[in-house]
């Protein structure tokens, strides 16, 4: 029996030695990988189907849009407040909404999506401050005040007193924004985008669509966003090109290959 | 204790089998515990899901200790955890009574990180509830399994 043990000795500590390897190994490794693993929301973004922006039911398209409400090409975006990642892209969507400013090819549409769960109280009140400074016109102003500022104010009991701060800040009639909170056609106007969300099956904030194409959470970073962007413009004025050369609709028969945006530039001619 | 389990030696290995398995647990603790660890150093923000939350867990002020976070000593005390399970396995008492004081210890802490979740930080986190799973469930084999 003793004998027994002494052979087999080596066995555990050789196992021991072996999972530490192979521990410290993996860890290395995974540490190093590109981010482009796919967390499962972005996994859940890539699944969800393409839907066609003016589809679902909600708020009509331009309440909170940047750019030229024709534009060949949608950003729309679905956030939360509170959201730490509609935070950290924040900075990116600004910067896209810079490039893209003056481009009648681009529009930006914001969508109030709060989310209900654990330690997003906040949220769905934090969108209708940015809508009551909507009614002010400083609808952007406010947005960038509560993403830049979301750690401040998202643990602060005070919360409301720091909006009206950031209110004054903004230059909005202070006052007028108090009331404007506390009234029924801010909280509609919340909920209207919730509709649309919900109707879209949005399960996650960030949600990005370009087109209605959902962005992968991983992707929103400015240069892959300025090339889906190109992309889609590039798409939609080649469409109108191939629209303008084939004077009658009827006889385009490569309908077949045409893309999303191309289709619907041929329904507008068609509608002319 | 008259009800402890009393791991007996598969006849012809000579290996104890709920040692053993003990260890198994432990090393789906360390895995785990090794991803949290990774997660927490590249800093990676996640979108909010609505079945997720935010993973607000692993970016709280209580995810730190000293600045290191605590899923590294979680995966420190998996490892030692499966070390001493396995010693266990093949016949050593002194590290099984080891294991089981460190098992108890663990499933104390977890105890601690699963009050914070629930009423401090007010959200759960996926790969934190499979670590206390995996923590309670050695601290089981802690209560009942002797070895002779």
């Amino acid at each position: 029996m003793a004998k027994e043990k002494k052979s087999q000795s080596g066995m555990p500590l050789a196992l021991i030695v072996i999972v530490l390897l192979v521990v410290v190994i993996s860890g290395v490794w995974l540490y190093n990988s590109s981010s482009t693993t796919t967390t499962p929301a972005a996994n859940q973004a890539n699944q969800a189907k393409p839907t066609a922006v003016n589809i679902p039911p909600g708020a009509s398209l331009g309440v909170n849009m940047i750019g030229s409400p024709d534009a060949a090409v949608t950003i729309e975006e679905f956030a939360d407040y509170q959201c730490g990642a509609c935070a950290s892209v924040h900075p990116v969507l600004k910067e896209l909404q810079g490039v893209y400013a003056g481009n009648k090819n681009f529009r930006f549409v914001f969508r109030h999506y709060p989310l209900g769960i654990a330690g997003h109280d906040k949220s769905f009140e934090a969108s209708v401050a940015t809508e009551a400074a909507g009614l002010q016109g400083k609808f952007w102003q406010m947005q960038d005040k509560l993403f830049t500022n979301q750690q401040a104010w998202t643990s602060n009991p005070n919360y409301r007193q720091m909006w009206v701060e950031y209110a004054g800040a903004v230059g909005m009639d202070v006052e007028r924004f108090k009331t404007d909170i506390a009234g029924i056609q801010t909280k509609e106007r919340v909920e209207q985008d919730m509709q649309r969300g919900r109707a879209m099956a949005i399960s996650s904030t960030p949600t990005v669509l370009i087109n209605g194409n959902p962005v992968p959470f991983n992707q929103l970073n400015i240069t892959t966003l300025r090339q889906l962007v190109d992309a889609e413009i590039q798409k939609a004025t080649a469409a109108k090109a191939a629209s303008d050369t084939v004077a009658q609709p009827a006889s385009n028969a490569n309908s077949g290959s045409a893309s999303n945006s191309a289709s619907n530039s041929n329904a507008a001619s068609n509608a002319k | 204790m008259n009800d402890d389990i009393t791991a007996e030696d598969d006849g012809q290995s000579g290996i104890k089998k709920l040692p053993l398995a003990a260890a198994v647990v432990a090393l789906i603790g360390l895995v785990d515990a090794v991803y949290l660890t990774v997660k927490h150093l590249r800093n990676e923000v996640v979108p909010c899901s609505l079945v997720e939350g935010c993973e607000k867990v692993l970016s709280s002020a209580y995810a730190e200790i000293g600045g290191i976070p605590i899923a590294a000593f979680g995966a420190v005390a998996y490892f030692l955890a499966f070390s001493l399970a396995v010693l266990a396995a093949y016949g050593n008492r002194l590290t099984w009574t080891l294991f089981r004081v460190q098992a108890a210890l663990m499933a104390a802490y977890t105890l601690w990180l699963l009050y914070l979740q629930a009423f401090v930080i007010g959200a759960f986190c996926q790969f934190c509830l499979i670590s206390a799973a995996t923590s309670l469930t050695l601290f089981i084999f802690a209560l009942f399994v002797k070895i002779r």
